[in-house]
């Protein structure tokens, strides 16, 4: 083909000349190769201006004093040490933690008990099924809008229905405790149809012979959910326990929306107090130097994850 | 014997039938816990002005469009919507524009360096937003970007280009290879066969991803926020901000807003459960 020939003499420097046959041949792939490169090469281009180049700027800008205004002059690993010996950093990461654990247990054990369930059957499944999934599709600054009034204001549903019941004021957001426990199970809300999305559809994937085996040789249900379900849904299990992580250290705006960080700092995850230090403190680098722990965590468990999905690809590709 | 076996039979018909019922109740009970959060948007925005949802009292005031009407007439929210709309229309097909090529070759090339690229995808994906804005505001700062309807699209198109490489390219891996070798062999081009055979046999795909980023782009909080700071530039989320900001928060106002940014999003979705099957990730990796 003539694309073959231009695209290949250049390439070797020399002037256009018509090649034998078999050279054209031999080199159809190779030229197909380039072709393919080409096709990915906007996609690159707009990732390493979007993706990388911020990634390394930041990284610059954390060894550097300045704010968003000014460049500042360089502090080698000083924004680093005052991060890290700083105790509203770890206070930080321990609510990060907590409220990473409560998302991935807490939705799971939802999503998974809602997904058996709608694998045992009941009439009107197909109606409820994507009624449930609806917390996961409305936009996170609807639903915030709406927690906030149901249990942040004081007089919404929520407060109306403990003075209903004799608690009286519970405070959902007000006090340290109360928040980190709303703020998870708002999550929890938030997160649960994804697991019960993917579980699901990893469930319909199960070979039904399997089961009917099981019923023949008197299984309970419970039997072939432990003997035959559970251990199925281990990989795919993991992926969703990996992936909500991500989601969790990463999410800013559930708790920005819902508490701003507060009480006192009580619900103030990785993320938040990286965007407080830089646009309500001005300290960019050293806000930068957070968001890039909340990186390396969310980056490691990536890497560990793909690993997990392409096992030994990377031995097999040429 | 037989009578004996009919009737254990019907019992366990009986307990099967009473088991469905019961999972019927369980699932309703959880279903109308869970989705309060969302009703109450609906109803508080269909409450006369300064009523609200409230134990046994609401039916009584009636209906009444009233707060839409004052959104709309008094408050720039159709400005709001129409630049949500705008971005996330945009970033939808700059997505698949760019996406689309980049997902063909990672379905049909081999190479170290195309799984690195898509290693490199992986990751990216994973990283939180709050890392790359700062810098990203820098840069657009100069460049004249920041405060603008195209700088948004910019950045949710890379964004969501990294999740869309990777299910076009397995939308892509679905279409037999064997298509576009024999149209190579009757004298296609390469990028001839991804065009005529491989594209418009991937519709699903396609549309799957241009959802996905059209999401991405509608539900985002952190970048807008940054990013915006004149009023005719607002998208939705910080329009919605705009209103809790005066002297006494207009819960009513704020109501009939959240349905308009939830309206999208939700007819989307409903569309998509329709015509696809989302979720697939699960069964790819089962066993």
């Amino acid at each position: 083909m003539t694309e073959t020939i231009t695209r290949s003499a250049p390439a070797a420097g020399a002037p256009p000349v018509r090649q034998p046959q078999f050279v054209r041949r031999r080199r159809r792939p190779n030229s197909d190769a380039i072709q393919l490169r080409a096709l990915a090469t906007p996609s690159v281009i707009v990732l390493c201006l979007i993706g990388v180049y911020p990634i390394i700027y930041a990284v610059y800008q954390s060894l550097r004093s300045g704010s968003l205004i000014s460049p500042g002059s360089f502090v080698g690993a000083a924004n680093y040490k005052y991060v890290l010996t700083n105790g509203t950093f770890w206070a930080s990461a321990r609510f990060t933690l907590i409220f990473t654990v409560a998302a991935v247990v807490g939705s799971y054990v939802v999503g998974l008990a809602l997904a058996l369930t709608f694998q045992a059957g009941f009439p009107g499944a197909r109606i409820i099924k994507p009624l449930l999934l609806l917390p996961w599709v409305v936009p996170v600054v609807v639903s915030m809008t709406s927690w906030s009034w149901l249990i942040g204001t004081g007089q919404g549903l929520a407060d109306e229905f403990t003075h209903a019941i004799g608690l009286g004021d519970v405070g959902f957001l007000a006090t340290p405790t109360a928040a980190v426990i709303s703020v998870s199970v708002v999550k929890i809300w938030e997160s649960f149809p994804f697991m019960l999305l993917v579980l699901g559809a990893a469930m319909e994937t199960i070979d039904p012979t399997l089961y009917e085996a099981a019923r023949v040789d008197g299984a309970s249900w419970w039997g072939s959910t432990r003997h035959i379900t559970l251990p199925l849904l281990r990989n795919v299990s993991f992926m969703t326990w990996i992936l909500m992580a991500i989601f969790s250290v990463n999410d800013f705006p559930t708790v920005w929306l819902l508490t701003g960080g507060g009480p006192i700092g009580a619900t103030q995850s990785l993320v938040v107090y990286a965007y407080e230090m830089v646009f309500q403190e001005f300290h960019t680098g050293q806000g930068i130097a957070i968001a890039l722990f909340a990186t390396l965590i969310a980056g490691g468990m990536a890497v560990g994850l793909f690993r997990f999905l392409n096992p030994g690809r990377r031995r097999v590709a040429p | 014997m037989t009578a004996v076996g009919h009737g254990a039979t019907n019992a366990l018909t009986r307990r099967r039938r009473r088991g469905r019922f019961i999972r019927l109740g369980l699932i309703s009970v959880f279903a109308v816990i869970a989705l309060v959060p969302i009703g109450v948007v609906v109803i508080n925005s269909v409450l006369p002005p300064g009523a609200l949802v409230s134990g046994g009292i609401t039916l009584m005031h009636g209906f009444t469009l009233a707060d839409y009407r004052y959104v709309l007439d008094k408050t720039t929210a159709l400005l709001y919507f129409r630049n949500s709309m705008i971005v996330a229309v945009s970033t939808a097909a700059l997505t698949i524009i760019i996406g689309a090529p980049a997902g063909y070759a990672l379905a049909r090339g081999r190479g170290r360096d195309l799984s690195t690229y898509s290693l490199t995808l992986f990751l990216y994906q994973a990283l939180p937003t709050v890392v790359f804005v700062v810098p990203l505001f820098l840069l657009f700062v100069p460049l004249h970007l920041d405060n603008t309807l195209q700088g948004l699209v910019i950045i949710y198109s890379a964004g969501s280009l990294p999740f869309g490489i990777w299910m076009l390219r397995s939308a892509f891996e679905a279409i037999p290879f064997v298509l576009e070798e024999s149209a190579r062999i009757d004298g296609c081009s390469l990028i001839g066969g991804f065009r005529r055979i491989v594209l418009p046999n991937s519709a699903p795909g396609l549309l799957s991803v241009g959802m996905f980023s059209f999401l991405l782009a509608w539900n985002d909080y952190l970048v807008a926020d940054i990013m915006e700071r004149t009023n005719s530039i607002y998208t939705l989320p910080i329009g919605l901000e705009t209103f809790f900001e005066q002297y006494a928060t207009n819960w009513g106002a704020v109501m009939a807003l959240a349905v308009f940014m939830l309206v999208p999003p939700v007819l989307l979705f409903m569309v998509a459960s329709r015509y696809f099957r989302i979720g697939g990730i699960g069964g790819s990796v089962v066993g």
